[in-house]
């Protein structure tokens, strides 16, 4: 497990992290969510001991101390800069990470060829790392990481300037170490991200912790209502007929088509079905981390 | 000590796989080598072909003779435009100087020698000054020869006897006794010159006028001293200078990168990957040390006066540079910022030490400072081990100021470093 307890840590007068706490189980993916310059690559660098917290504690496994050798070898940290050798081939990288981390003979080999595997590189394994598309070389930054198979994953915004595919194959690798109950600690300011992968997840801004929880709740809490627009076949005549189904004052009535906004999407538009007015079409926008972050904040994610 | 060799063997490789790296760190000392050794192979016999106009105002027969004298010798190339048109070659620099012989020149000894009016002028490029002085003394020992000359002609000789015995005879301030000891003097020479035999006269004097032997300052060494010896020593400080350069730029992409975070995170220390690249260094510049003896000895048999203390002072020299690899990374937090502020203070160092201009080029008042260069340290450790003939004793001084540099700026830049990361 990973413990974080009041965590703060200045650069000059600037606060970087003020007061962060936070949990982490195994086999959860636990998503640090917020805009640049929130605090969430000093959290990683203080996770792994790069940098020296000001106050607070941070236990991982049940060791304080994150410069320990055993603590070290105990993480594996996916860095947002892409941490490889462009001038060796990927099989010449995956060998060099994996002798630091002590490994050698079959086991590297063996290790080598299942990283390969992961990233999609096994053909091209030969070629210098320069070549790569940035797809590619993303996924050689991620699986370098994961040669010793530690148990805690730091992921420091690892799908920047990603193409679609790649990023799903990063997706899918990072849910199978989640599978394999790796405690994956995942940093983004995409919240499509954040909510397609993260179990939970801490909303930071300027350092601050504005809430944890799991998505759902975090939607339900601070999301605000979904948004439904719905189109009939016909002119709508009688808008008091749609308003004995739909009991809300705001709806907005254009010559086919009707907008509300409801905490109960699915309850009206069971309500909508009953009324006997047949739909050309139907949209419900539901609120996502975008809205909650919106509405903590007064700002979008990426202003 | 293994994780300390992996990361060293990963830097040879990385900067093999860079042709860009391999030419500037191994080819270019070996050309710079040739190219200078070949350029200075002549070197000792002073600046060949300079471009000089001369102008001949005079038109006597003693200017024509010294005109003659001057084009006979290699060091000139001459050209004889008028005045106006060799002071406009000077100024736009196309010659190092314009000479012109005034009227009156050929005259005798009183307008060779009158201080008030000088019957010689020289219009010298003002950036050339080592040239213009070199021209003077060439121009002064044309004149004694072309002067040795006119001692032989009998005629011209007693003219000019005849001429100071006129000026004696004139001279008002001399007392009669005075008088009498240089008429005395000048008849007796007029007498010899006059009486001597023609043949054996106009013979002249035997050998040159300003002629000068040289004292070989080469402590017991006895091989043949080959341009080479001095242009090695330069090439293997540029090799090691390129190669500090690189490995300093390759600590600064690390850490701009982010495999330098992800080495820190692993179980593997600063000091681990600090001492990685400064093996790989160490070892690189081996390697240029080794290419550049192989070639040295094998292609142009250059001797090599004491080879322990060669390997002393190569060692030293590399060390000192490594150290200095250390400092130089922490110059700039990116590679353009480091590269350029490394390479802009191993230049000062280059050009201070004398490993770009000789230290005699340089004011009097600048060249104290060429202390405080390791290239010169360096340049003279290695000259000292090949053919200085330096004993041990004497070398320790070069060897201990380069490891006392290096080991400064190492634990400098350690310093810097980690003040950097926090």
């Amino acid at each position: 497990m990973i413990k974080v307890e009041n965590l703060k840590k200045r650069f000059g007068k600037t606060v970087a992290l003020d007061n962060v706490s936070f949990e982490a189980m195994k086999g959860e993916i636990f998503g640090l969510l917020g805009p640049n310059g929130a605090g969430k690559t000093t959290m990683i660098k203080l996770l792994c001991g790069l940098l020296k917290a000001d106050s607070g504690t941070i236990t991982l496994d049940g060791r304080t101390n994150p410069r320990l050798v055993e603590v070290r070898m105990s993480l594996g940290m996916v860095p947002q800069a892409l941490a490889i050798y462009e001038e060796l081939s990927a099989r010449e990288n995956l060998q060099f990470f994996g002798r630091m981390y002590g490994l050698k003979g079959q086991y590297l080999k063996k290790r080598v060829k299942n990283c390969l595997e992961l990233a999609g590189l096994s053909e091209r394994s030969q070629e210098r790392a320069g070549n790569y598309s940035g797809g590619m070389k993303r996924r050689l930054n991620m699986v370098c990481s994961f040669l010793h198979e530690p148990p805690i994953l730091l992921l420091d915004e690892p799908t920047v300037g990603v193409d679609p595919q790649s990023r799903n194959l990063i997706f899918e690798t990072i849910e199978n170490m989640k599978i394999q109950g790796r405690i994956i600690i995942y940093t983004t300011h995409y919240m499509e991200e954040a909510q397609r992968l993260c179990d939970r997840v801490a909303i930071l801004d300027h350092g601050k912790t504005l809430d944890i929880d799991s998505v759902e709740n975090l939607i339900t809490k601070h999301g605000g209502p979904s948004h439904i627009e719905a189109e009939f076949e016909d002119k709508i005549i009688d808008p008091d007929k749609i308003r004995l189904f739909i009991e809300n004052d705001n709806i907005i009535f254009e010559e086919t088509k009707i907008r509300f906004q409801t905490d109960q999407p699915m309850e009206s538009l069971a309500k909508l079905n009953r009324s006997g007015l047949h739909f050309r079409s139907l949209k419900v926008q539901t609120a996502n981390l975008e809205d909650v972050f919106l509405n903590i904040t007064g700002r979008r994610l990426r202003d | 000590m293994k994780k300390v060799l992996f990361l060293a063997v990963k830097e040879m490789r990385v900067l093999l796989s860079n042709k860009g790296n391999v030419f500037f760190v191994f080819g270019f000392p070996v050309i710079f080598a040739l190219f200078f050794g070949t350029i200075f192979s002549s070197s000792g016999e002073g600046p060949t072909g300079m471009k000089i106009a001369v102008v001949d105002e005079d038109n006597s027969d003693f200017s024509a003779s010294y005109i003659s004298r001057l084009q006979s010798n290699e060091a000139l190339n001459i050209i004889t435009p008028d005045r106006d048109r060799a002071i406009e070659q000077v100024r736009k620099g196309n010659i190092s100087a314009a000479v012109i012989i005034k009227k009156g020149f050929g005259d005798g000894f009183d307008a060779m020698f009158n201080s008030e009016e000088s019957k010689l002028e020289i219009a010298a490029d003002p950036s050339r000054r080592m040239e213009g002085g070199y021209l003077q003394g060439i121009l002064a020992k044309a004149q004694f020869e072309a002067l040795s000359d006119k001692f032989t002609d009998k005629n011209w000789m007693r003219r000019q006897i005849q001429l100071w015995r006129d000026d004696v005879e004139d001279a008002n301030g001399l007392d009669v006794k005075q008088s009498n000891l240089f008429l005395d003097l000048f008849n007796s020479l007029d007498n010899l010159v006059a009486d001597s035999n023609s043949e054996i006269y106009e013979a002249g004097f035997d050998g040159e006028i300003l002629n000068f032997s040289q004292i070989n300052v080469n402590r017991e060494y006895e091989g043949p001293v080959t341009s080479f010896q001095i242009t090695f020593p330069q090439a293997m400080l540029w090799g090691i200078f390129s190669c500090a350069a690189t490995f300093a730029i390759s600590i600064v992409k690390e850490r701009s990168g982010g495999t330098f975070q992800r080495l820190l995170v692993g179980p593997v220390g600063r000091a681990h990957i600090l001492a990685g690249k400064g093996t790989a260094c160490f070892a690189t510049c081996i390697v240029i040390i080794c290419i550049l003896y192989i070639s040295a000895r094998l292609i142009f048999k250059m001797p090599i006066g004491n080879q322990l203390l060669f390997v002393l002072a190569s060692l030293c020299t590399i060390l000192c540079f490594v150290g200095l690899m250390m400092f130089i990374c922490t110059l700039g937090r990116t590679e353009e910022s480091a590269g350029s502020a490394g390479w802009a203070m191993l230049m000062i160092m280059a050009m201070l030490g004398g490993g770009m201009v000789p230290l005699a080029f340089m004011p009097v008042w600048m060249r104290p400072f060429s202390h405080i260069s390791p290239v010169k340290w360096g340049i003279y450790a290695l000259e000292g081990a090949i053919w200085r003939n330096l004993s041990f004793v004497e070398m320790t001084k070069p060897l201990v100021i380069l490891l006392a540099i290096g080991a400064t700026a190492f634990m400098f830049g350690i310093s810097m470093l980690r003040r950097q990361d926090k």
